[in-house]
């Protein structure tokens, strides 16, 4: 039995104005799927459902455009979702090795999530951290870079207690020198 | 007028346009898959792709710059372009794999690309024989793949709605499903999901792709992705005739084909007419070849006394209709046209009993109010509403006609092809003080009532013709042999593969499914018996004498109705509002 | 150029501390370009100040590298009717990671050019497209967004004069083909990420049919430059022909990758040696992608005197784009490494063309076979054969961005790919 899910006052208020950015309501599909997710903690058919309802757009659009955008899950998933980056730089810098040593520590291969929930793996795409490679996504939101075990087993530890990574900056490394 | 050369051969336009819907309209070759005349262009599939340039002009003289022989100089664009989204320009020259190598490497290319991931299922898709990309693939493909990996699996024999299976593996992603629910009926059930080679046409999650047009889909869908959950592995389509007709099951009398074989209708499909429906229809007319197959009353049924309805001879049948008219007066008798039945055959009704001294007519409409969508669905549940309304047959509601039974109490009823019962305009009861004859195609509850069934033929078996909500009068022409009808004689009945080479011991060839019927008028020319020679030998002659009657009709013939698709009367009441 | 690039101080993301606070900004000369203009719009009319940036010869930062007030210019007469900016900060081409950089450091740099730009264009309304995987940075730019709206930099009447124009983020979802400007814009419409056939152009119909422009966030960033200091200042730095400070992002086997900003057309050896402390452990260089993912690998001994400009890369066999380098290392495989970007392009066809849906899954299959050691000779035709037909023969250039990167790296590690395709040995009875 698929939860039924709902947007209260506040949420329709929020919406309303994401819409108000727009100048037609179809345009607030990404914007209104995001914070959906940020809500339900996915997308799947109801969220999908509850979506075309509130925008008043075609559920197979809806369907449509959360199957092409990668970020948006098509159903529930673990509470945190690594997004291990692979591709080019971090492959060239050992990004497959910190996605195994990960399926390693957590039991699960890439694309599955860990049976408690608690963490899902995905390889993922360039996330446009190349100079900080190896590095990962968790849960669409904060980048964990320059990867190490000892940095991964930490942030295991870290995510299992509760507590989200911090906001890494990187600066340039010209600013570094000249201050 | 401004020029186009097309492989060295020049051709004139008028009109702003595409280059592919160009060439097709002027009879050249172009392999394509996405594009559809009526829908959105996308330009996804990138078969028709040409190579296109204009000539130089050179504005400091005022004229097209020429080479030392004396030709234009024509700068082509940088990449090969597809014809189907390329404009129309004054001037421009077009390479085709005719003329030029890299396009024709390019069409062939594009379809190794096409085939990677198909299937190449043709020997169980229904698809084969009628399949754009196996006849393209023929034409213009390359000899092989050199394709040598796993394919992308998807989802195959999906049912994605009441009318309509789905086989992802062999969809090419060209999106006019997707693009006719967006564009044309409006109703956006699908989307392609996901991307890349992963893509295929989906609706909603839980929802049913149960749009009242998705059977359009399947027509189409350019390969085998999308098949008809009722038609699928019924036929080959190299096994079928394929005959012009109408739409019979409601007002808008969309144009269609009807496929047959061994006089069994299998499909109906829309036939293009940019008056009427352009190139499509609503599936519930399309459920039509049920009616033509099943249920049929075949030989006239009588019902001596009160008791169960028996089989009886044409001649009995005749001879028995005449009695009954012998006894009693004209005032007697109440004659019922249908709007389901032909012009003809309403014609012919009411001049046989207006020779017998009967001077009303009445037909009740079958209209149910709301039904209609404004596109091809009309209110009116009816093919020949309009037609028997301009013969001037009186138009009544069910309340009149029962008045007019219960109060009139006329001795003979005479409905011709209308289940007024099963429309509950009547009920059993409302028959029962008088002697029925019911001319009907198919069983019914207003034939269960009747002391006389007379078989008639449908849409699919005669060459009769029908008034649409507009007033538009298209014709059929007959797709099915009766017992009385042959093929081979009646020059009218398209001969398919198996009419010309197939014999009795083709286990699929039969004289089973011809039906023991005639039409409606043929039945009233026989009971004319008096006249030494029959009133009229084929629908034809009706259709002349009503157009020299009737100045509705007029200039109408089957001729012009062929040649132009139907042919618009200047009727007073046209408009569907009038008739509820 | 090269040899004072050491005293080059940063112009796009200065080493000013908290630049990203308005205030900070301000002080440091910030929307001063801006009011520039406002103050004096008989002499900064629309025409003008797109003349200024067209001469200034800005070459988009997103990849292509058109000229930014030339792309301005395509734009039609005002009708009374919405027409909009569309600031493209996307950036998901491997190997790029600068715009960033600029949403962190100088948010306000990027805003005020783009408010500029919609100022010459007569465009009211902006809208920030940013990648779903950026949502931190979308942050610090809304950040900076409000600070502007409520420093009247944004909004109605911005600073007392009549010009209004309002300023919305809007972020992806993960789909690296939304950084093509016609698929940015559908996005932006809230549908599946498919490329436009063009034409039209989006200056003719863009978003919701009316015209648009759409500036990748770098290229913006330039604009209070130009308006500042003048086209003539603008065209000193670098080589002329494509001129201005550029956002390298240096990543790979090198010591120190990173963001580093200097003009433009610097030497790759200096960029790698030098500035990024040239290749991890002591290696030798084996291969450059200068520009991300998509533009041609060039080889080590390829790079002798190449610079990081247009008309330098092209004459060596690639392309500026977007100045993504990525250095490859003497152990690298190169088979392993074009078969993952490969897989990049795969996962990221959106589907809609023939060639590009099936001819990335088809390039990405054959090479992890000859990756696999189950290659044949004859594979590396196929390989040639399939980005011949991918190339140029879709909508948008994300087929010939997959086919590149193989068809240059076969001519030019042939050998690596025979080796291993020769590895396999048939039984011959």
């Amino acid at each position: 039995m698929a939860e039924t899910y709902t947007f209260d006052a506040k949420d329709l208020a929020e919406i309303k104005k994401l819409i108000e950015k727009y100048p037609e309501k179809q345009a607030a599909v990404l914007p209104v799927l995001w914070y959906a997710q940020d809500k339900f903690g996915h997308s799947d058919p109801s969220v999908q459902k509850l979506v075309s309802e509130t925008l008043d757009v075609p559920e197979a659009h809806i369907r449509g455009v959360v199957s092409f955008y990668t970020q948006y899950y098509e159903k529930p998933i673990g509470r945190n979702v690594l997004d291990v980056c692979t591709c080019l730089s971090c492959h060239v810098s050992g990004g497959y090795d910190m996605l195994h040593y990960l399926e390693e520590r957590l039991g699960i291969k890439a694309g599955e999530t860990t049976p408690d929930g608690e963490f899902s793996l995905q390889s993922v795409e360039c996330l446009g951290a190349c100079g900080y490679a190896p590095m990962l996504q968790v849960t669409n939101d904060k980048f964990v870079n320059h990867l190490t075990r000892e940095k991964i087993d930490k942030l295991l530890e870290d995510l299992r207690a509760g507590k989200e990574p911090e906001f890494e900056s990187n600066p340039m490394p010209q600013h570094q020198k000249e201050s | 007028m401004p020029e186009i050369f097309i492989d060295n051969k020049r051709f004139e336009y008028e009109e702003p346009g595409k280059v592919l819907q160009f060439m097709l309209d002027n009879g050249l070759d172009l392999p394509f898959f996405c594009y559809h005349p009526s829908l959105s262009i996308p330009a996804n599939c990138r078969q028709c792709i040409v190579k296109a340039g204009m000539p130089v002009f050179d504005r400091e003289k005022g004229t097209f710059e020429v080479d030392e022989n004396g030709d234009r100089v024509i700068r082509f664009f940088p990449k090969l372009m597809t014809a189907c989204s390329l404009d129309l320009a004054d001037g421009m020259v077009i390479h085709t794999h005719h003329t030029d190598e890299l396009v024709k490497q390019a069409q062939a290319d594009n379809l190794e690309f096409i085939l990677i991931n198909h299937p190449l299922d043709c020997p169980i898709c229904d698809q084969a024989g009628e399949c754009p990309l196996q006849i393209l693939t023929y034409k213009y493909g390359p000899e092989g793949s050199r394709f040598e990996h796993k394919k992308v699996h998807k989802p195959k024999a999906i049912q994605l709605g009441p009318r309509v299976i789905l086989d992802a593996e062999r969809c090419i992603n060209c999106t006019r499903c997707v693009r006719f629910t967006d564009e044309v009926s409006k109703t956006h059930q699908l989307t392609i999901i996901s991307r890349g080679d992963k893509n295929y046409p989906m609706t909603a999650n839980g929802q049913t792709f149960d749009d009242p047009y998705s059977l359009n889909t399947v027509d189409i869908c350019p390969v085998g992705a999308l098949t008809s959950a009722d038609f699928r592995f019924r036929a080959r389509v190299w096994e079928m005739n394929q005959t012009p007709s109408v739409d019979i099951t409601n007002g808008k009398g969309s144009s269609t084909w009807l496929w047959t074989r061994d006089n069994l209708v299998l499909r109906v499909t829309p036939r293009f007419n940019e008056a009427v429906n352009d190139h499509w229809m609503p599936d519930a007319g399309r459920l039509a070849y049920r009616k033509f197959n099943e249920n049929r009353v075949s030989r006239p049924h009588l019902r001596p006394d009160d008791s169960e309805q028996v089989r009886t001879s044409w001649n009995n049948a005749q001879l028995t209709v005449l009695e009954e008219i012998e006894k009693v007066d004209a005032d007697d008798i109440l004659i019922i046209g249908s709007p389901h039945a032909s012009v003809e055959d309403n014609y012919s009704l009411r001049a046989f009993f207006s020779s017998k001294g009967v001077s009303k007519f009445y037909f009740v409409p079958h209209v149910v109010p709301g039904s209609g969508d404004g596109f091809l669905i009309s209110d009116d549940q009816a093919p020949n509403t309009n037609g028997v309304r301009a013969l001037e047959f009186e138009e009544i509601n069910d309340k009149k006609l029962i008045k007019l039974i219960e109060t009139g109490k006329p001795k003979l009823i005479v409905i011709l092809d209308d289940d007024l019962i099963g429309r509950t305009s009547l009920t059993m009861d409302h028959l029962k003080q008088s002697w029925t004859v019911v001319m009907a195609t198919n069983h019914s509850e207003t034939t269960r009532a009747a002391n006389l069934v007379i078989p008639v033929t449908t849409a699919a078996e005669h060459t009769a013709s029908y008034v649409n909500v507009d007033g538009r009068i298209q014709r059929t022409v007959p797709a099915k042999e009766t017992l009385y009808t042959n093929r081979r004689l009646n020059l009218e009945m398209s001969m398919g593969r198996l009419d010309h080479y197939g014999t009795k011991f083709d286990n699929w060839v039969s004289d089973s499914n011809r039906v023991d019927c005639i039409p409606a008028w043929e039945f009233l020319v026989r009971l004319d018996a008096d006249r030494d020679t029959p009133e009229w030998v084929s629908s034809r002659q009706i259709l002349d004498e009503i157009a020299d009657s009737h100045p509705a009709f007029t200039g109408v013939t089957y001729e012009r109705m062929d040649d132009e698709n139907g042919i618009q009367l200047k009727l007073e009441q046209v408009s569907e509002a009038k008739t509820v | 150029m090269s040899t004072d690039w050491k005293s080059y101080k940063p112009l796009l993301v200065p080493a000013i501390p908290d630049l990203h606070e308005i205030k900070v900004y301000e002080k440091n000369g910030g929307y001063k370009a801006l009011k520039k203009i406002l103050s004096d719009k008989k002499k900064w009319n629309p025409a003008n100040v797109i003349n200024e940036v067209k001469t200034a010869n800005i070459r988009g930062r997103g990849g292509a590298g058109f000229n930014a007030g030339l792309k301005w210019s395509f734009m039609p007469e005002p009708d009374g009717k919405p027409r909009y900016l569309a600031c493209n900060g996307d950036e998901s081409e491997p190997g790029t990671f600068k715009d960033r950089k600029i949403f962190e450091f100088n948010p306000h740099q990027f805003i005020e050019g783009a408010i500029i730009a919609a100022y010459a264009m007569q465009i009211e309304v902006i809208y920030v497209y940013i990648r779903g995987e950026y949502r931190p940075f979308v942050q610090k730019l809304q950040k900076a967004i409000d600070q502007a709206y409520d420093n009247g930099y944004l909004g109605k009447k911005i600073q007392g004069s009549d010009f209004s124009v309002e300023m919305y983020t809007h972020m992806g979802a993960g789909a690296y083909i939304c950084g093509e400007e016609s698929s940015l814009m559908e996005s932006l419409e809230g549908k599946r990420g498919y490329p436009r056939v063009k034409p039209p152009f989006p200056a003719q119909r863009g978003l919701w049919g009316r015209p648009t422009t759409i500036n990748n966030i770098e290229t913006l960033a330039n604009v209070p430059l130009v308006i500042n200091n003048g086209a003539e200042w603008y065209l000193s730095i670098g080589p002329s022909t494509h001129p201005g400070p550029v956002l390298y992002g240096i990543s790979g086997h090198v010591n120190r990758p990173g963001v580093y900003e200097y003009p433009a057309g610097m030497n790759i050896m200096t960029l790698i040696n030098e500035v990024a402390g040239g290749v991890r452990g002591g290696k030798k260089l084996k291969a450059l992608i200068p520009g991300g993912s998509s533009t041609p690998p060039l080889r080590a001994d390829m790079l002798d005197g190449v610079s990081m400009d247009s008309d330098s890369l092209r004459q060596a066999g690639s392309m500026m784009g977007t100045a993504g380098m990525v250095v490859l290392d003497e152990d690298t495989d190169m088979v392993e490494v074009i078969w993952r970007i490969s897989y990049f392009y795969d996962h990221e066809s959106c589907g809609q063309c023939t060639p590009c849906r099936e001819g990335t899954g088809w390039l990405q299959k054959t090479l992890r076979k000859i990756m696999e050691g189950n290659g044949e000779m004859r594979d590396l035709d196929i390989l040639l054969a399939i980005c011949h037909g991918m190339e140029g023969r879709t909508i948008c250039a994300l087929a010939d961005a997959a086919a590149w990167p193989v068809r240059y790296s076969i001519e030019r590690f042939r050998d690596e790919f025979e080796k291993k395709c020769k590895k396999t040995v048939y039984a011959v009875a």
